[in-house]
């Protein structure tokens, strides 16, 4: 008897244990997010203003968040933010559900260039959240006259010694490898892929390659030192920038004249979301004119909110988080793949990753 | 004669250092973690002045206090779990073990030589089409409590076997005449005897439960980080000091648990 | 009349002792199959699954993912995978003949010490292992970023190249796994070194001149079952290794473990994922084969079941 009891107590004390925190009969809000990308205060604010909880997660690429949502996420989270080039496989796979624009009359507030995204003709899946670029950071000590070129990476001559790392999200660092190449950022062929992947293997096989580190890490390795060069975002450089000005004195942000990468980052409710109501209403929360540019002023991001305009800070005004013209014609958003191209590039890839 | 012993004393020489060399080995990089946790700025590489402020820090991160509650509750849970399943099932081995139980061997010692990947990941896999058809099980701390259990269950179960294995095989014949019902039997004569087997067997489950990593990070969702998946993150992210401090704190709570084993050993020993 | 009632309740003893084993052994064994042998049944099947366009598994059924795993692709066969595996086997190999190096005379060392100290000296060798893997991980990468101490030594010596830390590094990785796994080397040897029958080895050094003879035909043989042990407590789960690859070897060091997790947490290949778990499976259990054979014809079987 006293052994049924006691496994009738256990159960009894996990599921208290387990039950207490998913009773708790406040809604909440999943969200799930790259790492600093989001403004504590924006939080807040919304979960002041509708009375709910939110819980963030985070990830530092595509390719994890994807995963995730595949491993079940797809019915555990109520927002994703993935870029452009994840947006139609997330549409195929099923993995997201359409928005109902009736719920998000801020939609209104987009520019017009976000409006009709060629990844989701009509935004129906997804709604604009920020926008902007991956580049090259370097030091600018080391490199007193640094070429403004991917060959600062992938040059044994023009980088002979000095430790790099290289984004680990493959469709943007063979992107780069193509730059290097001579080739334009967004090189879909298999030739040219071909020839990246051969760039990347003898790249990875220098002595001074230390790796391939997400973006937002990147930041943080070249801040302490560790590497040299590295690939991230120029929100992100602005944003810790701001943070430690000491550390990031001698780094700079470049895009390479080769070209780089555009990129949208956009709002999705998955498919199996537990609380699409809320998320709809935490998109046009976020589409608001003061408070898209609240995110922008404190994220360093370009909004594309054109309402938002008015409240920006001149620093998103001006390269890096708005590039020149000069600029912009070398900017490319990175190919969304599918089927056997998606394929044959993630086998590519892997290859990459395992040599 | 004396020229081995002088070789002797040389050998023991030799050995007694490398023994020390081993030890800074060992302790080497817990001593960097715990150093730098009281590192006054932000830096990796040098120190610059010492100062609580990461603990601070730690203190005010609601994702951390989670995490640690996380980490908690299921450590608690699934070792009282695998407590109570292991304990039957190293009981049942001893009672029946003229039988052939080497399917059951077998069974016990799969959790512990299957690669920490392949379990996580089969759980994974598992649990995520569970879920797509039943509905149920849905990543969280259920699941990670579920995998745990599993991973706990042999080790109770082994400890507990050969803590009957000891005994005195006539004990449980006295026991008999001395107690009419087996209930009484297993309160009365049982328990008491492996109580120190099934304390170990608890201490032990839960250090696997908090030393895991692969197989918790395989089956969390999104509300069940555990300290372990947060330093994880953290360090994935670009290293911020306040790992050191978690990190520091963890490493206190094992060293606790050293003292606290070795206290324990010696009164056994007295 | 006797007989009957005598044969009845045998036979009750039977069922009864039957009901107690079923009641004791299945919520455990039940446990197990539930949540481990058909999760990884399940795993093994998706192997033989196809990879759908976006990295789920897919019917029909086909070996294509073991296809891939030998390195066959759209564009041709391609080293990578094996590469993958012979590093994974190299790492193992290198570091569990290290830790054996160590461990060795810290167990010997260990039993040459007065009794009282010995369970303080054990407990000093193990507890840094109950500390979180990650944790101790992260510990030496803090240790051998460039610019550290050790870096600055080894670039002195001309070990690395200028600029570079010995992290991220296939050496760290090496080493990692080193300090991951002494304990489990020292703690069978030590048995094994406390059971030494000290008669035999003083006869052997009266026997053979040279202490090494000695050694060789005393000591290391009955210290070999302790040292089987360990080899599979150290080499199995080194291969299978995928947190200190992960965060030492930055990109240049995957191991299999590495490999088959991207598959998952990349989100590119669940079929593939699976087929590199099959191999893992397969290396784990030939150990543990292997290794019980040779335990058995040295006459120490029971030990080197783990």
């Amino acid at each position: 008897m006293s052994k049924h009891t006691k496994t009738a107590a256990a159960v009894a004390f996990c599921s208290l244990l387990l039950g207490t925190g998913a009773q708790a009969a406040e809604e909440k809000l999943y969200l799930f997010n790259w790492t600093e990308y989001m403004d504590p205060e924006i939080i807040t604010a919304f979960e002041q203003k509708y009375d709910v909880e939110v819980v963030q997660n985070y990830y530092n690429s595509l390719p994890e968040m994807f995963a995730k949502l595949n491993a079940g996420g797809a019915s555990q989270y109520d927002i994703i933010v993935p870029s452009n080039y994840y947006v139609p496989r997330l549409i195929k796979t099923g993995l997201v559900q359409k928005l109902d624009h009736s719920k998000i009359p801020n939609l209104a507030n987009v520019k017009a260039q976000f409006q009709d995204p060629s990844f989701d003709p009509g935004s129906e899946y997804s709604a604009p959240y920020q926008w902007g670029t991956t580049g090259m950071v370097y030091n600018t000590e080391t490199f007193p006259d640094a070429p403004n070129s991917w060959s600062l990476m992938f040059d044994p001559k023009v980088n002979p010694d000095y430790p790099f790392a290289i984004m680990g999200d493959g469709q943007v660092a063979i992107g780069a490898a193509c730059g290097a190449l001579g080739k334009p950022y967004d090189c879909d062929t298999l030739d040219s892929w071909r020839d990246a992947a051969k760039l990347m293997i003898e790249t990875k096989s220098r002595d001074n390659f230390s790796g391939f580190t997400d973006g937002t890490p990147a930041l943080q390795q070249l801040a302490r030192g560790v590497t040299h060069v590295g690939m991230s975002y120029n929100g992100d450089y602005l944003y810790f920038k701001g943070e430690d000005p000491e550390a990031f004195e001698h780094l700079a942000f470049a895009i390479p004249d080769e070209g780089a990468e555009m990129w949208v980052d956009s709002m999705m409710i998955p498919s199996g979301a537990p609380h699409p109501d809320l998320a709809h209403k935490f998109i046009n929360f976020i589409l608001d004119a003061k408070i898209g540019a609240q995110l922008s002023n404190y994220n360093y991001y370009a909004s594309p909110n054109a309402a938002a305009e008015p409240y920006l800070e001149e620093a998103l005004r001006q390269p890096p988080a708005q590039p020149t013209d000069e600029e912009m014609k070398v900017l490319r958003f990175t190919p969304s793949l599918e089927g056997e191209k998606l394929q044959t590039f993630q086998q590519l890839w892997s290859e990459v990753q395992a040599r | 004669m004396r020229k081995r012993t002088l070789k002797r004393s040389s050998l023991r020489r030799a050995l007694t250092a490398f023994w020390w060399l081993t030890l800074i080995f060992l302790y080497l990089p817990l001593a960097v973690v715990v150093l730098f946790s009281f590192n006054a700025s932000n830096s990796a590489a040098s120190m610059t002045g010492l100062s609580l402020r990461w603990y601070h820090q730690l203190l005010g991160n609601e994702q951390i206090m989670a995490a640690f509650g996380n980490t908690l509750i299921l450590a608690l849970c699934s070792s009282v779990i695998a407590l109570v399943i292991g304990c039957l099932i190293g009981y049942g081995m001893y009672r029946h073990r003229h039988r052939k139980l080497g399917w059951l061997i077998v069974l016990i010692y799969l959790p512990i030589v299957l690669p920490d990947i392949v379990f996580g990941i089969s759980e994974m896999a598992f649990f995520v089409q569970f879920h797509r058809l039943t509905g149920l099980l849905q990543p969280g701390l259920g699941t990670m409590v579920i995998a745990h259990v599993t991973f706990q269950i042999p080790f109770v179960a082994l400890i507990v076997y050969s803590r009957f294995v000891g005994l005195d095989p006539t004990l449980f014949e006295a026991a008999k005449d001395l107690y009419a019902t087996p209930a009484k039997r297993v309160v009365h004569f049982m328990l008491p005897t492996i109580k120190p087997a099934l304390i170990s067997a608890f201490f032990l489950s839960f250090t696997l439960s908090v030393d895991d990593f692969v197989i918790s990070f395989f089956t969390a969702g999104p509300e069940s980080a555990t300290l372990p998946i947060y330093i994880w993150g953290a360090i994935k992210k670009g290293v911020s000091p306040e790992i050191n401090a978690i990190a520091t704190l963890m490493i206190g709570a094992v060293a606790m648990a050293a003292a606290i084993s070795l206290l324990f050993n010696r009164k056994r020993q007295s | 009349m006797l007989q009957t009632s005598q044969t009845a309740s045998r036979r009750h003893a039977v069922v009864s002792e039957t009901r107690h084993l079923l009641f004791t052994v299945t919520p455990g064994a039940a446990w197990i199959i539930v949540f481990l042998v058909l999760p990884s049944v399940y795993l093994m099947a998706v192997a033989f699954m196809t990879n759908g366009p976006y990295g789920l598994p897919q019917l029909p059924l086909s070996l294509n993912s073991f296809e891939q795993l030998a390195g066959v692709g759209f564009l041709g066969w391609s080293p990578g995978n094996l590469y993958t595996l012979l590093r994974s086997l190299w790492q193992t190999i290198v570091a569990t003949g290290l830790v054996v190096l160590v461990a060795y005379p810290i167990a010997y060392y260990i039993t040459t010490c007065r009794a009282r100290w010995r369970p303080i000296m054990l407990l000093l060798v193990v507890v840094p292992s109950w500390t979180n893997q990650v944790i101790r991980t992260f510990g030496w990468m803090n240790l051998l970023a460039p610019g550290t101490p050790l870096s600055n030594l080894a670039e002195i010596l001309g070990l690395i190249s200028p600029n570079m830390g010995l992290y991220p590094s296939n050496f760290a990785v090496t080493l990692g796994l080193v300090y991951n796994f002494l304990p489990f080397m020292v703690l069978p040897l030590y048995a094994a070194f406390e059971k030494l029958d000290t008669a035999q080895v003083e006869a052997a050094q009266d026997l053979y001149a040279k202490p090494v003879r000695a050694f060789w035909n005393a000591v290391f043989p009955q210290t070999l079952p302790g040292l089987l042990a360990g080899v599979v407590l150290v080499a199995i789960p080194a291969f299978g290794m995928y947190v200190i690859p992960e965060l030492l070897g930055g990109g240049k060091a995957m191991m299999l473990g590495n490999l088959v997790a991207t598959q998952f947490s990349g989100g590119s290949n669940w079929p593939l994922g699976a087929a590199g778990a099959i191999l893992m499976l397969i290396a784990t259990f030939i150990g543990l084969f292997a290794m019980r054979r040779i335990g058995k014809r040295l006459g120490g079987g029971e030990e080197v079941v783990i």
